[in-house]
């Protein structure tokens, strides 16, 4: 099967080691990768600070830079559901508006695409263990996955899997939210991370790598020992 | 109080709430039983998303025809032998007031909890005028004695307070004393408040609904202030925001299923109470004179433009409770007599961008308030949209962010200068990277490594590692 | 007489202009897409919504009593010695005779000294005096809703609103036959009546239990402006 890889701005630039773990897993599935290297960014940062108009230009050079692609995957909940929101940005414009949805059709996250598209529960990954799952916000609301992840996690063989207190809420990170209310995200932050820390978990788990960022930056600058693991890498380690 | 309440910049409000740690823990274990029951009392039904879609559609249709809906309402008051004003601005509804008050002679007043009444800063009013106006919901009643501090939350406006305050204000203003047991508090206030009823000359409330077909309308408690604030003045006066109606009892009954499960958790609360007109002839209780006061104050404004949904608003809280801001922040905060998400969307719609323009902000866009509001308004989309129309239309962005956005949405857009980025950011950010994370990041990323790590850029470019990399599935 | 209207025509005519169009005359009531609250208890039986109440009055802080013709005076006795006695007010209401309290409301309770008032509107103002002390209110619901545990009174001349709320305790009789799945069912009898041109009560009270409020720390206190007790008692009359 033919995979076109979303990376993500902030896989490409900071978090490589996510797109490393997402390619392997997807290739050991048999799916055969292909990273167009004229995408950029999915455009949410400044679209959702209000910069609409300004996006746009960003968005029509991914919707192009995708447009061969028969399955997108994406290492990111909420970037894969900003794709699914091109169609209704886009949605008085007669040319783009049917490109964005065209887009949009094709366009999955990491584990929904393994276990909704491939079929596959147990990747055959082992990581021996404690665990806990940060539920990003705009992959389980706004793009609806909330059991893929689990479902995948089960498999992993060594892997101890506890649930995180308070899970459905915000990490604090929110784009720009997080360096414009730097007091109210510090706030959130600092209470995720706590939830973490009262599972005993070694490793946080997660989706998204913006969330992940937000809240391994916390640990790292607290020196808690927590290991901040994408699914991808979990999903990688044997 | 009118919409706004208290001084002081925005983050100067946010920064005192963050360090109110009383308030902290009593909102975030407030969010937490709300939240808790308001899950159950839906799941219960089984079918809460067919539920919300028909609290959306009445909605949705009430304020597509709101002019006829209003039409009818105010007819079926008129015959009832009810009295009508439809005020277009807050100043116009409490003159009215204040003249219906001074008509009566009235000295005392009793109110039961209405948010447009404080929209419309009736008390004031109605306190010039030489009245005795009193709060008789428990939580506004502790507020109002407490020298009429402003409510924290729609539903608990007394949520930031704790026992022992309250305790110390009714032994300083009423020489109380008693525990601070909340059965003994709220004894207290129940002794107090009913001399107050059976003395009242007029009475007012809000509404929760009225309804069109009967020319009724509906109030919600669970302690029955309003059912008393109702039955014992001579004059009854109640104030709408002009949206706040059904076309019948049978749509009446399916928005209060769906506030009282989603504010309190409650299948229906204590007191639910559907009024038409004044009494009956021979009718011994009840007022003899009923007006009712329907209020514009901006939602005209509203009509017909991208932020008509947040008009389905049924005011239960759900959106507040479910909010990680409001969590953090508390009410006051927001600087608004309505605060969380809805409170976000609707103060600077209702009372401009000069006052509220950084509310839309306190939001990461999780969607926690789209998910939990009844009716299905799309806040986090709201919230959005204000956004973009105080960049884009007001202008009012700060020139730093909109040279940043800009400068980012030119990176974006052109995919060669994005591939440069992503070979020579590890040089540019050399200067700040310690190993691999940025701990004192410049510019606008100082307020982000202020309290956390940034991770550094990538040492091995992620796209020259795809090129190069055997294929076929690393083992 | 009818009311007075003002502002109408300005108020109405901005509103149908921010809508763009003109005002509208008329609007046939919908039929709606989604009709959620038909389902809730569609087949239970008479005795079945019995059960439903029963269980709901837990939740409610209600004491729930079981009464047929014959112990039913035994059972009002037995709940109003249990709150303390008298004063108590009760509407005047045909209902008492037909359940064959007669005897124990007109004879044996004033004969034993019980202050028992009825709600008479030829008496006036004295009504609420003693209302406002009494020790027990005696109502009779209308339509009862076995989901939520409440008792529907419609208020007329002899049967004043305040009975339900100023005594410190009160007692709602339910006859078997008055009880509805929900909310729904009480709605549609009212809407009824008023399509086939009766006029609607001036007051309709939806009544749940005693007051409460939470207001104080979240923590619940029964009692605050109405009734502090609350008993139900089920009248066989079916």
């Amino acid at each position: 099967m033919k995979v076109t890889l979303f990376a993500t701005c902030m896989v490409d630039l900071f978090q490589g080691n996510v797109g490393k773990a997402t390619v392997e897993v997807l290739e050991r599935l048999g799916c055969e990768i292909d990273f167009p290297e004229a995408q950029t960014c999915c455009g949410q940062p400044a679209y959702n600070s209000g910069y609409v108009e300004e996006t746009k230009a960003a968005m029509k050079k991914m919707i192009q830079a995708f447009e061969h692609a028969e399955y997108i995957v994406c290492p990111s909940g909420s970037c894969a559901y900003f794709f699914k929101e091109y169609p209704h940005v886009f949605k008085d414009d007669p040319v783009w508006k049917p490109k964005a949805q065209a887009l949009a059709d094709k366009t999955y996250e990491f584990t929904q695409f393994i276990v909704e598209v491939l079929k596959v529960k147990d990747v055959g990954a082992r990581l021996n263990g404690k665990a806990t799952y940060h539920t990003s916000c705009h992959m389980t609301r706004l793009l609806g996955v909330k059991e893929p992840p689990m479902e995948l996690l089960k498999h992993v063989k060594g892997l101890e899997f506890t649930e995180l207190p308070n899970k459905e809420q915000c990490c604090g990170f929110g784009g720009t939210f997080a360096v414009k209310m730097p007091d109210i995200s510090e706030q959130m932050v600092d209470e995720k991370v706590e939830h973490v820390e009262e599972t005993g978990a070694e490793y946080l788990v997660g989706a998204d790598a913006a969330c992940l960022m937000n809240i391994g930056g916390r640990i790292n600058r607290e020196g808690k020992n927590i290991k901040v693991m994408h699914i991808a890498e979990v999903l990688n380690s044997r | 109080m009118a919409m706004k309440i208290g001084t002081g910049e925005f983050n100067d409000r946010v920064g005192t709430g963050i360090k109110d740690s009383f308030m902290r823990g009593a909102v975030s274990s407030a969010q937490e039983r709300f939240q808790s029951r308001r899950l159950s009392a839906a799941e219960e039904l089984g079918n809460w998303e067919d539920w919300r879609s028909h609290g959306e559609e009445i909605r949705q249709h009430v304020l597509e025809n709101l002019d006829y809906y209003l039409y009818q309402l105010s007819e079926n008051v008129s015959k009832r032998g009810g009295h009508v004003f439809f005020a277009q601005t807050a100043e116009e509804a409490s003159e009215y007031i204040k003249n219906v008050v001074e008509k009566k002679e009235a000295k005392k007043i009793v109110k039961s909890k209405s948010m447009v009444t404080e929209e419309i800063n009736l008390n004031a009013a109605l306190e010039e005028a030489g009245c005795d106006v009193i709060e008789t919901d428990l939580g506004e009643y502790i507020l109002q004695v407490d020298d009429h501090e402003p409510p924290s939350h729609i539903v608990v406006p007394a949520l930031h307070k704790n026992r022992q305050q309250i305790r110390d204000v009714f032994k300083e203003k009423h020489g109380y004393d008693k525990s601070d047991e909340p059965e003994e508090l709220a004894l207290h206030a129940r002794e107090k408040l009913r001399q107050e009823y059976l003395n009242a000359d007029v009475g007012i409330t809000g509404c929760n609904f009225a309804i069109a077909e009967t020319g009724s309308v509906t109030l919600v408690t669970n302690e029955g202030n309003a059912d008393l604030v109702m039955a014992l003045p001579k004059t009854q006066i109640t104030v709408m925001g002009m949206e706040r109606l059904v076309p019948t009892f049978e749509e009446m009954e399916v928005l209060v299923s769906l506030l009282t499960r989603s504010a309190v958790g409650q299948k229906l609360t204590s007191y639910i109470t559907t009024v038409t007109g004044p009494k009956e002839e021979g009718d011994v209780d009840g007022p003899e004179e009923f007006h009712l006061v329907v209020v514009d104050n901006g939602r005209s404004g509203i009509l017909g433009g991208e932020f008509q949904s947040v008009l389905q608003c049924i005011r239960c809280a759900a959106c507040v409770n479910a909010c990680p801001v409001y969590r953090h922040v508390g009410g006051h905060s927001y600087g608004s007599i309505y605060s969380g998400p809805i409170g976000a969307v609707l103060s600077p719609l209702l009372g401009g961008y000069d006052d509220f323009k950084e509310l839309p902000y306190a939001s990461t866009l999780c969607g926690a308030c789209t998910e939990a509001c009844p009716v299905k308004i799309p806040l986090h989309e709201l919230l959005h949209k204000h956004r973009q129309v105080i960049v884009e239309k007001e202008g009012r962005a700060p020139v730093s962010e909109k040279l940043l956005m800009k400068a980012y949405a030119f990176g974006a857009s052109s995919p060669s200068l994005f591939k440069f980025a992503t070979k020579i950011a590890p040089t540019v950010t050399s200067p700040f990277t310690d190993g691999d994370k940025i701990t004192k990041g410049p510019g606008p990323l100082k307020a982000w490594t202020n309290i956390r790590d940034f991770p550094a850029p990538n040492k091995e470019n992620f796209r020259d590692w795809f090129k190069n990399r055997p294929k076929g599935g690393a083992n | 007489m009818n009311g007075t209207i003002q502002n109408r025509d300005a108020f109405l005519g901005h509103i149908a202009n921010r809508l763009g169009r003109e005002r509208k005359t008329s609007v046939e009531r919908p039929k709606w897409k989604y009709n959620p609250q038909d389902e809730v208890l569609k087949n239970a039986t008479q005795d079945e919504l019995v059960e439903v109440l029963k269980e709901q009055c837990k939740n409610i802080h209600t004491n729930f009593v079981l009464s047929n013709s014959k112990d039913l005076t035994e059972s009002i006795k037995k709940v109003v010695n249990e709150y303390g006695g008298g004063p108590i007010v009760a509407w005047k209401d045909e209902r008492f005779d037909q359940f064959g309290l007669t005897n124990l409301m007109n004879k044996e309770w004033p004969e034993s000294g019980v202050d028992l008032h009825f709600w008479d509107h030829t008496k006036g103002k004295e009504n609420i005096d003693k209302a406002n002390y009494a020790n027990v209110g005696i109502t009779v619901s209308d339509v009862t809703l076995a989901e939520s545990g409440t008792a529907v009174l419609f208020s007329s001349k002899d049967k004043g609103r305040t009975v339900s709320f100023l005594p410190a305790t009160s007692i709602v009789l339910i006859p078997k036959s008055t009880i509805v799945p929900r909310m729904t069912q009480a709605a549609r009898i009212i809407s009824e009546k008023v399509r086939s041109g009766e006029t609607v009560a001036s007051c309709i009270n939806f009544i749940t239990g005693p007051s409460n409020s939470a207001d104080i720390e979240m923590i619940l206190v029964v009692g605050v402006h109405g009734p502090i007790k609350a008993t139900y008692i089920i009248v066989e009359d079916m």
